[in-house]
C-alpha cells in the first residue's frame, strides 16, 4: 500500500505500459507455443528477438536508411510547414487561396502518386523524402497556422494600442503562443514522416545498399523470413514510439514554465 | 513631433487641475453622440456624449450590460463606432501614444501574457517603445513596488491568485506613466483591504501626474471616493443617463470615508443608479 514506487508518478507512467508489453508477449509466446503455430505463419516474441539478434547487422542498416529518410522529411516538414503558416497569418486572402492545396496535399493518397514522383526524381533518397514530407507537412501548417491566428484578443488589441510593428507581434506574441499548437503537430507530423517513408519505400521497393526497413520487410515476406520481416516491424514501431517520446520531451521542454499540457496540476 | 495647432505637453505641469474648479481644462477625450452596435445587432451604446477634460478623474458607473467596457474600449481606441466621433486631445487616433498623449489600458480580466514572467509581462510596454536601460528597470522595479508584486517579478502569471495578476496588469499600464488611464473595473476581483489601499495609491499616482483617468466600477463607494466626475450609465440601450459631480477636494483620505458629505453623495449616486436600472427595465419589457 504505501509502496513508494508505486506513489511515485514517473515510475508508474513507465512501468504500467511495460508491464502490459510484457503481459502481452508472454501470453503471445504461451499460444504459439500451445498451439504449435509455425513460425513462418506467426512467430513468438523469442523466434522475433532471435532474428533480430541474427540479422542485426543488415537491419541496422536498413534501420539508418529509413531514419535518414524519415529525419530529412521531418525536417523538411517542419521548415516549410511553418513558413507556409506564417505566410498564411500575412492576409486572409493568402490563406484562402493556398489553403485548399494544402488539405489537397493531405487527402491525396501517398500511395496513388509515389510512383510519379519516383519517376520524376532520380535520386532514391529524395523522391522518399518528397512522399514522406507530403505525409507529414500538413499537420505542422495547420497546427502553427491556427495557433498563430489563435492570439488573446485582448493581448492584440493592447499590442496595437503599443504601437507595435508587426515583426513586434509576431515574435513577441504570436509565435509563443503558437508554440503549443506547433508542438502538438510535431507529435503527428514526426509519426507520420517515419509512415510516409516507410510507404514511399514499399512503393519504390528499392534494393541494395539503400534498402530500407520496408524492402527488408518485402524481401523477407517473399522469403517466408517471417521472423525477420517482424524483426523489422519492430524496428518500424520502436522508431515511431522513441520519435513521439522525443517530441513529448521536447514540448515539456519548451512549454513547462507555462502550458498546461506541460504542467502538474495542483489543487 | 508636433501637431500644428495642438496645446504644449502639459508634462512638466505639476498642478493638479480638478475638474470642478478648472471648467476650461484642455479636452483628453471628447465623444459625440456615438452609437455603437455589434454585429449580432446588440445596441451597445446609443448617443453617448462624454467629454473627458485633462486631470479629471471619471468613473463610468451602471448595471451590468450597459455598455460600460464598450465606451471605454472606443475611448482606448479599440473598436470603431458605428457612428458619432470621438477626439483624443482634440486630434484623431493617430496622436495617441505620441509624447504627453499616452494612453494605458487595463483590461476587466488580467490579459498578461503566460508565457512571461510578472517582470517580463510589466517591461512589455517599455520594450514595445523600444525603451530600455537601467532607468528602464527602476521604472518596472518601482510599478511592481506599488501594486506590492516587488517579490513576484520573477513569478509566472500561473503562480499568482486572481487579484495578483490583476495588480500585475495594474502594473504593467502604470509602467509608461501613461496621460490617459483608463481602467475597466481593475479592482473587481480583489479583497477590500488592497482595494482601498490601492485605491489611495492611485489618487496619489494620479495627483502626482496630473494624470486623467476613466475608471469603470459596480462600487458606488469607490466611483464616490475616486472621482472629480460619476457618469451613470443605464442598459438596454446603453446610454448615459447623469453626471454627478463630486465636489471634494483632494487627497481624500480616511476621513472622507466616513463623513457626512460622502454619505450624501454615495446616496444621490445610488438613486441614480437605481433609477438607470429600472429604465432599462421598462426598455426591455
Ligand atoms: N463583442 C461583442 N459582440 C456582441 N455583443 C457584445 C460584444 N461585447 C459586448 N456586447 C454586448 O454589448 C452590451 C454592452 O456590453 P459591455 O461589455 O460594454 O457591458 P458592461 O457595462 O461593461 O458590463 P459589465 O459591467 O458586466 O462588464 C452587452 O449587452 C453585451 O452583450
Ligand atoms: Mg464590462
Amino acid at each position: 500500500m504505501s509502496n513508494p514506487l508505486i506513489k511515485n508518478e514517473k515510475f508508474v507512467q513507465y512501468a504500467a505500459p511495460l508491464f502490459v508489453g510484457v503481459l502481452f508477449m508472454a501470453l503471445w509466446e504461451i499460444t504459439v507455443r500451445a498451439l504449435d503455430v509455425a513460425p513462418y505463419i506467426l512467430p513468438g516474441p523469442v523466434a522475433i528477438f532471435q532474428a533480430l539478434g541474427e540479422n542485426w547487422e543488415s537491419l541496422l542498416k536498413a534501420l539508418l536508411v529509413t531514419l535518414k529518410v524519415t529525419f530529412l522529411a521531418f525536417f523538411i516538414s517542419v521548415v516549410l510547414g511553418v513558413a507556409c503558416s506564417l505566410l498564411f497569418i500575412q492576409s486572409k486572402w493568402i490563406e484562402v487561396s493556398l489553403f485548399p492545396y494544402a488539405i489537397l496535399m493531405q487527402v491525396t493518397p501517398i500511395v496513388a502518386i509515389a510512383p510519379l514522383i519516383i519517376i520524376w526524381i532520380n535520386d532514391t533518397t529524395w523522391a522518399l523524402t518528397v512522399c514522406a514530407v507530403i505525409m507529414a507537412i500538413f499537420p505542422v501548417i495547420s497546427n502553427t497556422t491556427l495557433g498563430l491566428r489563435s492570439v488573446d484578443p485582448n493581448l492584440l488589441n493592447m499590442f496595437r494600442m503599443y504601437r507595435a510593428s508587426r515583426w513586434q507581434e509576431l515574435t513577441r506574441l504570436r509565435i509563443p503562443g503558437a508554440l503549443p499548437y506547433f508542438f502538438g503537430g510535431l507529435r503527428i507530423s514526426s509519426g507520420l514522416a517515419l509512415i510516409g517513408a516507410v510507404v514511399a519505400e514499399f512503393v519504390a521497393g528499392t534494393g541494395g545498399a539503400k534498402a530500407g526497413l520496408a524492402y527488408m520487410i518485402l524481401q523477407s515476406s517473399y522469403n517466408l523470413q517471417i521472423p525477420k520481416m517482424f524483426a523489422a516491424l519492430f524496428l518500424i514501431t520502436g522508431t515511431g514510439i522513441l520519435l513521439f517520446a522525443l517530441m513529448v520531451w521536447l514540448s515539456d521542454l519548451a512549454l513547462r514554465n507555462w502550458h498546461e499540457s506541460a504542467l502538474k496540476t495542483e489543487n | 513631433m508636433t501637431i500644428p495647432g495642438s496645446v504644449p505637453d502639459t508634462e512638466d505641469s505639476t498642478a493638479v487641475i480638478s475638474s470642478a474648479e478648472n471648467a476650461s481644462a484642455r479636452p483628453v477625450i471628447q465623444a459625440r453622440s456615438v452609437d455603437k452596435v455589434y454585429a449580432n445587432g446588440t445596441i451597445a451604446l446609443k448617443g453617448a456624449d462624454l467629454d473627458i477634460k485633462q486631470g479629471e478623474f471619471v468613473s463610468l458607473l451602471g448595471p451590468s450590460g450597459c455598455g460600460k467596457s464598450t465606451l471605454l474600449r472606443i475611448m482606448a481606441g479599440l473598436g470603431d463606432v458605428t457612428t458619432g466621433s470621438v477626439k483624443w486631445w482634440e486630434q484623431d487616433y493617430d496622436v495617441v501614444g505620441d509624447k504627453g498623449r499616452k494612453l494605458a489600458f487595463v483590461f476587466q480580466n488580467a490579459t498578461l501574457m503566460p508565457w512571461a514572467k510578472v517582470r517580463g509581462n510589466v517591461r512589455l510596454p517599455l520594450d514595445l517603445e523600444k525603451d530600455s536601460g537601467p532607468a528602464c528597470e527602476q521604472k518596472i522595479d518601482q510599478a511592481l513596488n506599488m501594486v506590492g508584486l516587488s517579490n513576484f517579478g520573477e513569478s509566472y502569471p500561473r503562480e499568482l491568485s486572481g487579484g495578483m495578476q490583476m495588480r500585475a496588469s495594474i502594473a504593467r499600464a502604470l509602467v509608461t506613466e501613461p496621460n490617459l488611464l483608463l481602467m475597466d473595473e481593475p479592482f473587481g476581483a480583489l479583497d477590500e483591504m488592497t482595494r482601498n489601499k490601492l485605491n489611495d495609491d492611485i489618487l496619489e499616482l494620479w495627483q502626482a501626474n496630473g494624470w486623467t483617468i476613466v475608471f469603470v466600477t459596480h462600487s458606488v463607494y469607490e466611483a464616490v471616493y475616486l472621482s472629480s466626475r460619476v457618469v451613470v450609465m443605464a442598459a438596454r440601450p446603453g446610454r448615459i443617463v447623469e453626471e454627478i459631480t463630486i465636489d471634494e477636494p483632494f487627497p481624500r483620505g480616511p476621513e472622507f470615508r466616513v463623513s457626512q458629505n460622502f454619505a450624501e453623495y454615495c446616496r444621490r449616486v445610488s438613486e441614480s443608479l437605481e433609477k438607470a436600472s429600472t429604465m432599462g427595465q421598462e426598455q426591455s419589457q
